[in-house]
Formats: C-alpha cells, structure tokens, sequence
C-alpha cells in the first residue's frame, strides 16, 4: 500500500507570519479571564444578580420609609449581616462558580479552549479568578449601596459609618470568594452542582452555623460572623437598655465568654476562609487538569 | 395470491380532539421526571408528613371512641392542647382535624417548593435550549395543549405530594373513627385542601412554567426559583420583624414616659411608697404587655408585609379555605382569658384579609401567563 | 517519512463502550480523508489526536510529540469541532480574534491574523454582524476560520461539511485543497464518501473503532480480492460484446443492461481487461462508446470493507 508523495513546501509569505513565542506566554491566560469576565457581564444574568443584590438597599428605604424610628443599627445589622450573607452571597457564588466549566461544557464551547496552549489546571484557574472578580466587585458594589440606603439622610447614631461600610465590604468580599472556590469544585464534581449547593447552604451554612457548639466551625459564615464581630460594634443602646444584636442571631456566648477567648482571633478567621479558598481552588485546578470533558456530539451522545 | 406492498403504509385512522393532546405530553415529562432519583427520594420524603397526618387523625378517631390503645398518648395530647379538649375529642373534633391538615399543609409547602426546584427547571427551559419547539408546533399542537401538557406535570406531582396524602389521611382517619357523621363535619376540609391542592399547584406550575421560559439553561431557572422562595421569605420576614419590633419599641417607649410621669408626679418618700410604685410598674408593665399583644393582633389585620413572601401568600389563601384561624380561635376559649391574646398571637399567624394573597397570587398567575405567552411563539426560530 | 499523527495500538472506551480498539495508524503529510459510518469512532479519533480525550491504551503523537496535557503543542494544531457551538453574542470577527488571543497571539498580530482567517475562508462581508444569526454555513466557515487563525501545521476537520450547502461545500473544499498545497497537514472526517472522494484518495477507513484500511483508494480497491471490479462498457451490439468477453478466463460474469445498451463484467484482472479492450474493438469492429469503473470508487470500497 503506498502513501501519497509529501506536499508542496508552503509559500514563502507564509513564514514571515506572526507566530505565538514557545516561552511561558500569558497573553492567552490575559485574553481568557477576559472572555470570562465579557462571559459573566454579558446577557441578562448581571441584572438579575443586581436586581437581586438591590433588594437590601431597596428593603432599606422602604424600612425608613414605613418605620422611621427603626434604628439604623438595627436595620444595617438585618439586612448587611443577616441578609445579604446568609440568603445572597450563596446565591450569587452558586450563579457563577457552579457554571465555571459546566456552562462551557454544556454550550459545547470547552473545546475552543481545550485546544489552546493553554493548561487545563490554569483555564480552571483563571476562570475562577474571573469569577471572583465579578462577584466580589458585585458584592461590594451593593454592599456600599445598602449601606447609602440605610444611612444617607439619616442619623449615623455616632457610627463611623464609611468604616463599617469597608469592613462589610470586606467581609463579604472574602465570604463569596470561599463561597465561588467551593462552588467551583463542586461544579466540577457533579452535574447537579445547584442541588448540592443548596444543601451545602440550607443544611450547613443554615443549621450548623447557628450550634453554639463545634460543628459550625466548618461553615464559612461561622467566621464571617465572627470577623464581623470582633472589628464591630453591634451593640445599640434603647432607652438606657444595652442590646447586643448580634450576639443572640449568632448564638455568640457573650456573657460567659465577654471576651469571645474560645473563639478564633480576627486574623485567624481570615486566614481560614483564605486558605479554604486557597486549597479548595488547588484541588479544582487539579481535577480539571486529570479530568476529561466529553463534549457531546451526536454521534457520541 | 396478492402481493402486499412492504414499504410506508399510510395510516387511516382518525386523530382525536384536542382535548386530550396535552396528555401525551404530560405523560412523557412524568416517565423523564421519575427516572430523577432525587425527585423520587424528594417524593418519598414529602410523604413522611402525610404518615404523621394520618397517624394523628387515626390518633384522634381512636380518642374518640375512648380505645385503650391511645390511652399512653393522652398525657402527651393533655399538655398540648389543653384537659378540655382531650376530655371531648368529638365537639372539638373538626377543630384538630383542620390544625392537623394545617400544618400538613404549610409543611408540604416547603417540599412542594423542593418537588418544583427538581422537576420544574428543564420543563421548557431545555425545548427552548435544543431546539425541540419546532418538533411540538410542526405537529397538529396548538400552544395552549404545550403549556398545559408541561403544566400536567407539575399538577401531577404536586397532586401526589398534596392532594392524594390529603385524601388517604382522610379516608384512613373516617375508618379509624368509625362515626359516619365525620363526612358530615369535615367534608369541606377535604374540599379544601383538594382546591387548595390545586391553586398551589396551578400558581407554582405556572411560576415555574415562566421562568424556565426566560432561560436556556436550567441551572439558572432553578436559582431563580430559588430566590422566588428563599428570598421573598427572607424579605417579608424583615420587614414583618422590624415593623413588629418598631411597634414594641413604640409601646415600651409610651410606658416608659408614662412611668416616668408618675414618678415625677408622685416622687417616693417612703419604703412604703417605694414598694408600692415597685408594684404599680410591674403591674403598668404587665398591661403594657397585654397591650402589646392586642395592638399586634390589631396590626395583624392590616400588616401587608408577609405580602412579599410568595410562600406566605399561598399558606394564607390555604388557611382561610381550611378555616384554621377559626379552630384556633375555638381552642383559645379553653386558655385563660388573659393568655388568649398571646396564644393566638403565637398560633394565628398573618391576619390580613385573605383576599389580598389572593390578588397577589391572580397577579402572579396573570404575570407568568404574559411571559409565556411572549416567550414561546409558534415555530420558535433557530437558535 | 516521518507521520504528522501517529497512533500506536490506541484504545478508548467508555465504561463499557469501546470507542476506538486497537487502533495503529499513521496520518502522512498532506490531507487525508478519515472515513466511517455513525459511530465507527472518527469523533473518538480526532478529539485523541487533539489531546481532548487520553487513550485508554496506547499511544497517540502529533508531529513526534505526545498529546495529552501539552498544551504547547496546541499552537501547531487547528481543530474545526463538529459541534455546532459558539459564543452566540459574538460577532465573527470578535469569535476569531479572541480564539487568536487565546492562541497567544499579541493583540495587534490577533487581529490580523483574524482578518486573514476571515479572508480565507470568505467572511470577510459579514464578520461584523453577531454570530447567532449566521446562516449554516458561515458558522461552518467561522468555525475554520478560528482553527487557521494561529497558523497551525496540522488541521483536523470534523465533518467541516455538516448542513452545508453545495455552494458553500464547494468553497470549503476549495479552502481545504489550498490548504493542503501551502503545506499544511490536514486531516478530514466525514461519513459523506463523495465529498472525501472529490478532496483526496489518501484515506483512512474505520468500523465500529476499528481501523478497516488505510492509504490510497485505488490500491485499497485493488487488494480487495473477495470483489471483482465491475467494468461497465457501453455499445450499440452489446450482446455480440458480451460473447466476445466471456471467452476470457479473469471474466468472472457479465451482466447486460439492455435498456443502457451495455454490459457489466465482473473481472479479477481489471488492467489486464482493460488492455485487451482496444484490440476487441479493432479486431472485431465493436465500437464501444463508453468504458467507466463502476466501483473504482470510496463508495464501492466502503460498501465491501463495511459490510463484509
């Protein structure tokens, strides 16, 4: 059996091309988180997501609206610390990190990136980091406009207001981001990444975290609480009477604990949920760089 | 011998009306549905409070006839409804009975939530993903047998979650009863939950139906079934919490200034007279209390805040046709007059008129009817 | 020569499903045609040879290298999916571009080289307008477009013909055949067996994942020796002919088609037939209109290597 004679030699306009440089080349690593972030901010999603997020702000004025001698403490500590953490931050990180590649796969678009120089641990990573970025500057975008609604125009009551704007923002910033790591791998992990993270957030961010007692140390918002009350003041004072707010919502033992020694430091509670992202991060990128992504085709489906 | 032709034969039969077209349809999404083992683990799960139901009605039949076999369970039935009640179970029989299917029904709200997050999602949101409209409208389907054929299959499994645990409990709690004049007592609760069966389901199916419409993909039409629940809840508590708690602050503040004017009127000169405004501000505080809890029962009526929860407008809608605040009202008479406020404060529940759920929900009902019929037209064009 | 792909005792399954099974091929330079029913594994094939998928068993190489998790070979390769899926919001030259970029080209070389791509392959007029509502086959054009955009040396092309037009299939075999004279390797799957026919000869052949045959069509035919050729002649004493030939010994049958006033002979010897014919006609003043290969072609060969 023979072979066809090789080819003609190509043309020489074709040498004088442009090709991509066989050193470590971030241009494609750049133009992906690009497309990613063009991804998440294109279509109808982002409004829905703002529309979402607005809901505090919007709950905030129509609060002042309807109960005008409702302290303003009181509101910020509902909606900024009970709100938006336990019911929002889930939800958005469940909208974008569950579809990081899962969205790619099921659009059939994976393969564009598959067949790129690209490694398989970074497109997850980048994907993510872009993901984190959206949902952060989401985050803190409505954060600060929660906090416009519940403060401008009224009285701070002696809070430095601004202050507990950016430890919120903070707060919460770092809260999606663990929230999008999870999320992530889980999506990775299963199809049906929206069932389990509902269960992830109904039964152990839900139940676990109000146990006055150890299992709740493996819930994110365990530590986001505790962030939020070690660098805050949450406590208000009604006609000569002290109320500490948060303290009861979060099942904070303060009055045999005054000092909170038995729970972890400031800086101890973030480098958890740092490292959390961190490792659950790795552990995605690993996965998807052994994984294999059947894309479907007609004939393989 | 004739030679017969191997090929297409044409079939001359007649089609059937429309009337049943929607069921083929209907069938097909439950035969897909069921293959779903978390519906089925969700379904098996959500019979779990039709088990206590019929558990209690029995429980209650069984009382009724004063069986040796519920007398270890009457203790129990004493201390939490009261020696009255345990002492009579037939006059307050249609009471237990619409509690019992009352907090069946608000239970069964949440896994039918759970029943339409698993099955709802994909029902048009994957026609519209793969293209398969035109494979419905190219055949002799009209619009309105598509809708209610996707329609039939959340009908079908709210039903066995709602209405068919509803109507064995019932049936089972008559024989365990064995008094025919049951039927005549609480038939209209049957039919209330049967109605109230199918408004949910209708409501929900058509929601869902809507907002699988306005996405390809159904991860996201989950989601935002998900904030539909979760964060409509999550707002009506809010705002009910912070009006309730304006209220109390409003209240304790009218005491406390009402407290301090007595005392400035009147400063103690004695121990005697210490004593005796010691006594006249628990007392003041004591009516401050009752006040507080007849001023929310008074508020209850006219509160629009549990407005924004959709869940809370179909259990509102659910206890009036059940006649729950009713019963309540009848066990409260066995309470002592001066905690009758707070119980039925605790029990009751929202007491603004039922008719405004039930705009919200016509309005929801008219809102998904408009997407739907925006979103899936005839033919739909190709990606 | 050294191959351009190469696959050593390759097998792939799926749970219990084998995909591809025992499969050793060499893709030469230039184009070839991958050829197959539904489901023989050429989709299998091309996402192994592209580093999608990791082969069971086996070894796959592209230009000497590994495949599997070296996305630096990815710079030499162009892949044209079978799946007809795109950033629907994009226009194509937004699609091309960013495909270009995510190839590591710098911005201003990613636009030309967008540019040209389009070019290439005709988009040109309608690059700026939204790739949702291109016709079938400009997505089919686009989808070459972004696999040449980086220049690749080897093309893998699934079933690049899917839903196309005959104009726009023409224009992308056109496409195809340039491709393959400026030097590059391209590799063409397709179960349509007269667009590979009308691109190459060199093929490779597989069934139910197995590899059936592999090279030039012709001689593919000709080692098929369970199956004569079948030689069609056309004459106006068709019958007076039809005697003449079986007096041959290679003649294996003749079949008359009296309504196309000729014959269809069955011979083992197909080059010796031929030879003899010209004395025929000269000898005994047959005059024969018309002598054509009824089965010198991929569709004959499919129908003997598929189905025996």
């Amino acid at each position: 059996m023979k072979v066809l004679p090789e080819a003609r030699i190509a043309p020489a306009a074709a040498a004088a091309r442009p090709r991509p440089s066989g050193r470590l080349n971030l241009v494609p690593l750049w133009a992906l988180y690009v497309l990613t972030l063009r991804q998440h901010l294109h279509g109808r999603r982002w409004i829905v997501m703002g529309v979402l997020f607005l809901l505090p702000a919007g709950l905030a004025v129509l609060i002042r609206a309807t109960a005008p001698d409702a302290p303003a403490a009181v509101v910020e500590f509902l909606l900024a610390f009970m709100f938006i953490p336990q019911a929002l931050l889930p939800l958005v990180a469940l909208v974008y990190a569950t579809g990081i590649i899962q969205d790619e796969q099921e659009e059939q678009t994976l393969t564009y990136l598959l067949i790129r120089p690209i490694r398989r641990w970074a497109i997850y990573l980048v994907k993510l980091l872009a993901t984190l970025t959206t949902t952060i500057l989401l985050t803190a975008v409505f954060t600060v406009l929660t906090y416009a609604a519940v403060y401008v125009g009224g009285a701070s009551e002696g809070l430095n207001v601004p202050r507990r704007c950016l430890t919120a923002v903070g707060i919460h910033g770092l809260s999606v981001a663990t929230y999008c790591c999870l999320f992530g791998l889980i999506g990775l992990y299963t199809r049906r990444a929206l069932v389990a993270g509902i269960l992830y957030t109904a039964v152990i961010e839900g139940l676990l975290a109000n146990l006055p007692f150890g299992l709740r140390f493996i819930t994110v918002i365990y530590y986001a609480r505790i962030m939020a009350y070690r660098s805050m003041d949450f406590t208000f004072t009604d006609h000569g009477r002290k109320v500490d707010l948060a303290a009861g919502a979060w099942q904070i033992d303060v009055r045999n604990d005054p000092g909170l020694l038995d729970q972890p430091s400031l800086q101890t509670c973030a480098l958890v949920l740092t490292i959390a992202g961190v490792v659950l991060a790795a552990f995605g990128a690993l996965f998807c760089a052994r994984r294999e992504f059947h894309v479907k085709t007609p004939e393989g489906s | 011998m004739p030679i017969f032709d191997q090929g297409y034969q044409h079939w001359s039969g007649e089609l059937t009306g429309h009337g049943l077209r929607w069921l083929a349809i209907t069938r097909h999404g439950v035969r897909i549905g069921m293959k779903n083992r978390l519906l089925r683990i969700a379904l098996l799960i959500a019979w779990l409070p039709a088990a206590v139901l019929t558990f209690s009605l029995c429980v209650w039949g069984l009382l009724e006839q004063k069986s040796d076999l519920v007398q270890p369970l009457v203790p129990f039935l004493t201390g939490m409804l009261g020696p009255d009640v345990v002492n009579n179970p037939k006059a307050y029989r249609v009471e237990v009975w619409t509690l019992c299917y009352d907090y069946f029904l608000l239970t069964e709200l949440r896994f039918s939530m759970i029943v339409v997050l698993l099955v709802g999602p994909g029902l048009i949101s994957r026609d519209l993903r793969f293209n398969a409209l035109p494979l419905y409208f190219s055949r002799p389907l009209r619009r309105i047998d598509y809708f209610v054929g996707k329609l039939g299959v959340v009908v079908v499994f709210l039903g066995s979650v709602l209405v068919v645990p509803s109507v064995i409990a019932y049936v089972l709690g008559l024989l365990f009863s064995l008094d025919w004049t049951i039927i005549r007592d609480t038939f209209p609760l049957l039919l209330a939950c049967v109605g109230y069966g199918a408004v949910m389901s209708v409501s929900a199916g058509l929601l869902i139906l809507a907002l699988s419409s306005l996405s390809r993909n159904s991860r996201y039409v989950g989601l935002f079934w998900l904030a539909v629940w979760f964060v409509s809840s999550i707002v009506g508590t809010v705002l009910t919490g912070v009006n309730e708690e304006h209220r109390m602050r409003q209240t304790y503040r009218r005491a406390v200034e009402a407290e301090r004017a007595a005392q400035a009127e009147r400063p103690p000169k004695s121990p005697e007279d210490r004593q005796r405004q010691a006594a006249s501000r628990q007392e003041a505080q004591r009516r401050m209390w009752a006040d507080l809890q007849r001023e929310q029962r008074e508020a209850a009526r006219s509160d629009w805040r549990p407005l924004f929860s959709y869940t809370a407008n179909l259990s509102r809608v659910g206890r009036h046709w059940l006649g729950a605040d009713a019963s309540w009202e009848k066990l409260a008479e066995t309470v002592p007059a001066d905690e009758r406020d707070r119980y039925l404060l605790e029990n009751m529940g929202a007491q603004y008129p039922w008719y405004w759920s039930a705009a919200v929900l016509a309005v929801l009902f008219g809102l998904s009817i408009c997407i739907l019929n925006f979103r899936v037209r005839s033919l739909d064009r190709l990606k | 020569m050294k191959p351009v792909v190469e696959f050593h005792e390759v097998s792939k399954w799926y749970g219990n499903v084998i995909g591809i099974n025992k499969l050793s091929v060499r893709v030469p330079a230039g184009v070839t045609g991958l050829l197959g029913p539904n489901g023989a594994g050429k989709s299998t094939l091309l996402q192994l040879a592209t580093g999608q998928l990791y082969p069971s068993q086996g070894r796959v190489r592209v230009l000497g290298r590994d495949v599997w998790n070296n996305p630096s070979l990815n710079r030499h390769i162009g892949l044209c999916p079978e799946q007809d899926a795109f950033y629907e919001w994009m226009t194509g030259r937004d699609f091309v571009y960013v495909c270009a970029r995510l190839s590591g080209l710098a911005r201003p070389a990613a636009r030309a080289a967008a540019a040209r791509a389009l070019d290439a392959v005709g988009m040109t007029a309608h690059q700026d307008r939204v790739v949702r509502g291109y016709s079938k086959g400009m997505r089919q054009r686009t989808k070459l477009a972004q696999a040449l955009v980086h220049d690749p040396d080897v093309l893998f092309l699934d079933e690049p013909f899917t839903g196309t037009d005959p104009v726009a299939r023409r224009e992308l075999m056109d496409i195809i055949r340039r491709l393959g004279a400026e030097g590059k390797s391209v590799l063409v799957s397709s179960h349509v067996l007269h667009e590979v026919q009308a691109l190459t000869p060199n093929i490779i052949l597989l069934n139910r994942g197995r590899l059936v045959a592999e090279g030039h069509v012709r001689q593919i035919r000709d080692l098929i020796d369970k199956h004569p050729h079948h030689i069609v002649l056309v004459c106006d004493e068709y019958r007076r002919l039809a005697a003449r030939v079986l007096a041959w010994e290679d003649v294996e049958g003749v079949r008359v088609l009296a309504r196309d006033k000729g014959l269809v002979v069955e011979t083992h010897a197909p080059d010796a037939f031929y030879g003899r014919l010209p004395e025929l006609a000269l000898e005994d003043g047959l005059a024969i209109k018309e002598v054509y290969s009824d089965d010198d072609n991929l569709d004959a060969v499919f129908k003997y290597l598929v189905n025996r």
